[in-house]
């Protein structure tokens, strides 16, 4: 299938399930208004907070609209309106309330989300899909994506599932479930993910899910919780973050039946690869000239390029991520150790706790802004629950001073005074009082991860 | 300790030192006191979230000097309070 979803498959078979809404593939044919309105060609953001009315509105409108603009529910309201400048979109479909004046048609969808009148044709528009990143520093960037990028991973054939959606379809990872889900003509389920995680995991059980992907973050979190005991996993797929040997292996553990599968992807750079092998990193066969991985790879100077044809090589309106042989520099840095590379970290330093980002300056300047410290420096550790932590090593500012215990007390101070100027995630979980700081190789300070990331 | 018994028995000194730490885990996120903490205690409706709980593991690998997730040969992730402290019992380095 190279052109867009176009007919979504005809049959009793459920194609969504929601909380107290099942929607089979012949339902789903027949949008209600303002679906049903909707002209092919249009240019449409997508701002729902339910994902069912979100699951329908990708179906119908991918292969319809001209271009489809993804917006996450939990936007803040007044990036809305540069978004939808960036992005171009005419109109904006909604169930939100106090949405302030943008520059599009609001087209409300507040009715239930049920069939409608005759079934629509397919149209087989070749839809612009057009996400936002996650922007942690800033706005969020536009990238835009064809369907052959979406779906480079997505497995053909095979036996139907049931797959549970726990990312945001906003996301290129939920999206990515989505299409999965969708072409393999499954079942997909959808629990409201403003509820608390354990609530979500209960229903995905009582959904009797067998495939569901989320981030090593998230699969944790879905392990340390005794409801997981009842998912009925046959696949398990990894994704948005890098995956360790340890979770891979827990997750192996916990679902003796599934195969574990994970997935190297980003907004700019799309779907590059999978590993079904259940080990770290990934096969340095990969970089062979068509190889199994799908995108091309490249290593240069131990950082991973990615070259995905389906990908629009700049942001929209803004500016070139590709180089000009097409490659995207994906900032991770590997290390080839044997025949597999494994990922160390990224390249800028960027330290990820649990999907969470930071620099390590802005927390040294937060430190370095406390009197009794002379120098400070800051690092990712490893950590199996999160991924990656911060730690902190600091020189105080009165050479010989330091408090008989150890610096408990300077410690304890600096974490009080981290906790007030930053969130939670950037806080120091280790600080370490220390003489001076080595300066690495370079003669710059040391910012590499300490701990491997994989 | 009963030096007879075939399974794993509890070593309060760990115990007390996981306790003792997570205290001060809780302690420093708002204060906010997490419900008494029993084995069958949930980890992660115990009162910590799981930045607490990787935090807790990181202090502790500090005041102990082992961190049973790298160490284990049988990855798993502890589900209540009970098991956590079971699973730094059993992987603790002889």
């Amino acid at each position: 299938m190279t052109a867009a979803p176009g007919p979504v498959g005809r049959g009793e078979a459920i194609a969504f399930e929601g909380e107290g809404t099942a929607l089979s593939f012949d339902a789903i044919a027949c949008p209600p208004p303002p679906l049903r309105g909707i002209e092919p060609g249009a240019a449409v953001a997508l701002h729902l907070a339910d994902p069912v009315k979100l699951a329908w509105a990708l179906a119908h409108l991918g292969g319809r609209a001209g271009r489809l603009v993804l917006v996450a529910a939990d936007t803040a309201p007044a990036l809305l309106a540069p978004l939808l400048a960036e992005a171009g979109a005419d109109l904006l479909l909604t169930d939100r309330d106090g949405l302030p004046a943008l520059p599009a048609r609001a087209l409300r969808w507040d009715g239930l989300a049920e069939p409608t009148g005759p079934a629509l044709p397919p149209v087989g528009i070749e839809t612009e899909w057009v996400l936002a990143t996650s922007g942690t520093t800033g706005a969020p960037k536009l990238v835009q994506h064809g369907w052959a990028s979406l779906t480079r991973t997505v497995r053909r054939g095979g036996a139907p599932q049931r797959w549970g959606q726990v990312y945001n379809l906003c996301r290129f990872a939920g999206l990515q479930v989505f299409v999965q889900s969708l072409l393999s003509r499954s079942t997909l389920v959808l629990p409201r993910l403003d509820r608390p995680l354990a609530e979500q995991v209960a229903t995905l059980a009582r959904g009797g899910v067998t495939a569901l992907s989320a981030t090593p973050t998230l699969w944790r979190k879905i392990l340390m919780l005794p409801e997981s005991a009842s998912l009925p996993l046959r696949q398990v797929t990894l994704g948005g973050e890098i995956a360790d040997g340890f979770i891979l292996g827990a997750l192996a553990e916990r679902f003796p039946r599934a195969r574990v599968v994970h997935i190297y992807a980003s907004t700019e750079a799309g779907a590059a690869f999978s590993v079904k092998d259940g080990l770290p990193g990934f096969p340095a066969a990969y970089l062979d000239p068509g190889s199994p991985a799908g995108a091309l790879l490249e290593v240069r100077e131990g950082r991973l390029f990615v070259h995905n044809g389906g990908v629009r090589p700049g942001y929209l309106g803004g500016a070139r991520f590709a180089d000009e042989r097409g490659f995207v520099d994906t900032g991770d840095m590997v290390e080839r150790r044997g025949d597999r590379f494994h990922f160390l970290g990224r390249a800028n330093g960027m330290i990820n706790v649990g999907g969470n980002k930071l620099y390590p300056e802005e927390v040294e300047n937060v430190l370095l802004a406390h009197p009794a410290i002379r120098f400070a420096r800051v690092a990712a550790q490893r950590s199996p629950i999160m991924g990656q932590l911060v730690t902190a090593e600091v020189v105080p500012a009165a050479a010989n001073a330091p408090d008989p215990a150890g610096g408990r007390e300077l410690v304890k101070a600096l974490r009080h005074h981290c906790q007030d100027r930053l969130e939670p995630w950037k806080v120091p979980a280790l600080i370490r009082v220390v003489a001076a700081l080595g300066p690495n190789a370079g003669g710059k300070l040391e910012r590499r991860p300490a701990g491997r990331a994989a | 300790m009963n030096s007879q018994a075939a399974i794993v028995t509890t070593d309060p000194s760990i115990r007390n030192t996981i306790l003792a730490l997570y205290e001060e885990v809780v302690q420093g996120k708002d204060g906010a006191s997490g419900a008494p903490l029993t084995d069958d205690t949930v980890l992660l409706e115990s009162g910590l979230d799981s930045l607490g709980f990787a935090i807790l593991v990181a202090r502790l690998d500090e005041e102990l000097g082992y961190d049973p997730f790298s160490l284990s040969d049988d990855p798993y992730y502890p589900q209540t309070f009970g098991e956590f402290v079971t699973f730094y019992e059993s992987n603790r380095p002889s």
